[in-house]
């Protein structure tokens, strides 16, 4: 294929096009012997014990931001779905669905993007799917992945195991992913090297659930933000949970940035973070092991879980006084002034 | 821009001394009222009210632009969006605010082209791209903003963008303290006053009704030091009973304002008679264009076939405005009006009173 070529509706319609596309784009990039046998679906063995499997869909404008773009996004953010639920991540499949005209440069770039995450988180993509859909049915490229992943034996990990006297550790500053899209979206300058956290997050788990100690819950607060995950936590599990707002790890700029605009950090998206709920008493040994992963190099323990206050998130502010943290409800919009 | 510089301001040290000001200074029940819904939010938002002492309540006034937009203005905006000449521009939070019929954001799902800026110069910027198309700009907001405004319609005479025009629902903070002092049952034992309006009005602005009414009155900004501050001076004064009207912001307000900011307001906008809600007509308390722009004034150029007004039945949030009920005493609050599905606009803000108290109050 040619880069300037554009996507046209031939390349999905499952003809010679769209095999040229596939034998020529999409199989040197994502190479592995299970995706090159062409069958209708992988075949692969499977290690004994329980299986996670999870699914994300990848609709982000724009496509390319500072930090990352949305093929890297859409590798991640089910690898890192897949961890979450103590897994080891294994196979992924693509889905594409282009829109009609899209530069052939473009759609490349992203699939190198997808390519060299799947390689960076140790997984392969082994099925998938293209369609090409008439201009304006959707917003340039969405894509679909799915992924499943191996649970180590003697691994628990869930949304409700979190206990009074477990401590809350995030993985390192919030609201990164949030701010960059947000000012990119609107055509925001600002001086500032704000940029998407996305990142591969399987390896800091198999570290932690390596290490024997006993991992509560791991959530990746991704849409929503770390206020609206750990409230679905404290639901799940019938438990305060009370954060420290003095501990919570924001970047200068992303603080400059939300306050600027109205925003609460709390609330806005990451891609390579992660929450590990976790005893108290082994809560620095677990923090230790996160901080040696690239990705965890800030994290912090950032609160504690209580037995007031069940199903509720509290923040203890800067000036010692208290607030409810509720859950997102909508869209953050920004205010007039 | 240093954007960490107001870390300064969230001192923990320092706030926790002047918590412990207040707390040894305060012997009475004080009523206190932030005017400006960003005070409202930042109160929230630092849990200012749970490190005060149970006598100190704190009320929240009509500063929220969204909050006190008439329903007919918000009707206004639907049927501007309605027509398919038209692309509307708006801030973002008054996309959700319910009409008599709809919202903006109804209208943009159904299809109207209704756009968020972040500046109205955005929309002067579309007005360019989209010479067929006229485009509106929904002018909400207080002194703050209103220069902004100003500057923006004097840019498009300048530059002949004659396919722009603005739909006005701007206000003036000071006459509504004024009418909110004159109605009865009103107890309001010091003022809270806007940092940023007083940073074009000056503290000057806020004479007039301080001299008249004699309530303490600080002027002050938005960092938990500052509103803290800010009640320790309205504390004293209550305590010593000599009522001030005090500049605690004076890293932000000189005295006399932004006279050059006052000067564009007035140059392309006249005082006029507004509605608020829940609070009703105000004299004097509106800004609309001057007849010499007549031709970027969208109330002009377009015949708007407007709805029957309906205000929503059982919503409370003008008296709530007024300081005279609290968000969870009226009773739709938490029941039929919540953020997913508000009722009324202090719900849809995030700086209105009741989505504040929602959001942090649990």
């Amino acid at each position: 294929m040619n880069k300037k070529d554009t996507i046209l509706l031939d390349h999905g319609a499952g003809g010679k096009v769209s095999h040229a596309m596939f034998s020529e784009l999409i199989l040197p990039l994502f190479d592995n012997e299970l995706l090159a046998k062409q069958n209708d679906g992988a075949v692969f063995e499977v290690p004994p014990g329980r299986m996670a499997f999870s699914t994300d869909s990848y609709t982000v404008d724009p496509l390319f931001f500072p930090g990352g773009d949305i093929g890297e996004l859409a590798v991640n953010g089910t690898v890192n779905d897949v961890a979450m639920c103590g897994a080891i991540p294994l196979y992924i499949s693509v889905g594409l669905i282009i829109e009609e005209g899209m530069q052939v440069v473009d759609l490349k770039r992203i699939l190198q993007s997808m390519a060299r995450a799947a390689q960076k988180a140790d997984v392969r993509i082994v099925t998938g799917d293209t369609k090409v859909v008439p201009r304006g049915k959707v917003d340039k490229i969405f894509i679909n992945t799915s992924g499943i992943g191996s649970i180590p034996t003697g691994v628990h990990v869930s949304g409700d195991g979190a206990q009074p006297g477990d401590k809350v550790i995030v993985s390192g500053t919030i609201a990164d992913h949030g701010v960059t899209i947000l000012s990119e979206r609107e055509g925001l300058k600002f001086d500032s090297d704000v940029k998407s956290d996305s990142a591969p997050l399987n390896h800091m788990v198999k570290g932690m659930l390596e290490s024997g100690y006993p991992v509560h819950v791991l959530r990746d607060p991704t849409r929503g933000g770390l206020g609206t995950t750990l409230n679905e936590i404290a639901g799940q599990s019938t438990v305060g949970i009370r954060l420290f707002e003095d501990r919570l790890p924001v970047r200068g700029p992303v603080r400059g940035i939300c306050e600027l605009l109205g925003f609460d950090p709390l609330y806005l998206a990451n891609e390579g973070k992660l929450i590990a709920i976790v005893p108290g008493a082994d809560a620095d040994n677990v923090l230790d092991i996160i901080r040696r992963d690239a990705f965890g190099k800030d994290a912090v323990i950032i609160g504690e879980v209580t037995e007031q206050d069940p199903g509720r998130v509290v923040l203890e502010t800067f000036i010692g006084g208290t607030r409810i943290v509720e859950m997102l409800t909508g869209e953050q919009l920004p205010r007039i002034c | 821009m240093n954007l960490t510089y107001n870390q300064v301001f969230k001192d923990p040290e320092i706030s926790k001394a002047l918590v412990a000001r207040i707390r040894e200074k305060n012997t009475r029940p004080l009523r206190l009222m932030e005017v400006c819904g960003t005070h409202t939010m930042a109160i929230f938002r630092y849990g200012i009210r749970s490190v005060l002492p149970e006598t100190i309540t704190l009320l929240s006034g009509p500063g929220c632009p969204v909050c006190v937009i008439a329903q007919k203005d918000i009707d206004a905006y639907v049927m501007l969006a309605r027509r398919p000449d038209v692309i509307l521009t708006t801030f973002g939070d008054l996309m959700k605010v319910p009409g008599s019929v709809s919202s903006l954001a109804g209208e943009k799902a159904k299809g109207a082209d209704v756009r968020m800026v972040y500046s109205i110069f955005d929309a002067l910027a579309i007005a360019k791209e989209n010479p067929d198309k006229a485009v509106v700009f929904c002018a909400v907001g207080f002194e703050t903003t209103i220069p902004t405004i100003a500057g923006a319609v004097l840019t498009a005479q300048t530059q002949g963008i004659d396919n722009f025009s603005i739909y006005s629902a701007n206000k003036l903070t000071p006459p509504a303290l004024a009418a909110l002092m004159k109605t009865a049952g009103v107890e309001i034992d010091g003022f809270i006053l806007p940092g940023h309006v007083a940073v074009i009005t000056g503290l000057d602005a806020f004479y007039p009704i301080f001299e008249k009414y004699r309530i303490p009155s600080v002027v002050t900004g938005f960092e938990p030091m500052d509103i803290l501050n800010a009640v320790l001076k309205l504390v004293e004064q209550n305590e010593s009973k000599i009522p001030r009207l005090v500049n605690a912001y004076p890293r932000a307000v000189a005295d006399a304002g932004n006279p050059k900011a006052r000067a564009i307001m007035d140059q392309v906008f006249e005082t006029a008679d507004a509605l608020w809600r829940g609070i009703g007509h105000i004299p004097d308390s509106g800004m609309v264009l001057r007849e010499s722009f007549y031709k970027f004034d969208a109330a002009k150029k377009f015949e708007l076939s407007m709805p029957d007004t309906r205000e929503p039945a059982g919503c409370d949030c003008g008296r709530i405005l007024m300081g005279l009920k609290r968000p969870d005493q009226c009773r739709l609050y938490k029941k039929n009006c919540t953020p997913m599905h508000p009722v009324g606009p202090c719900m849809v803000s995030s700086e209105g009173a009741c989505a504040a108290f929602y959001k942090y109050s649990g």
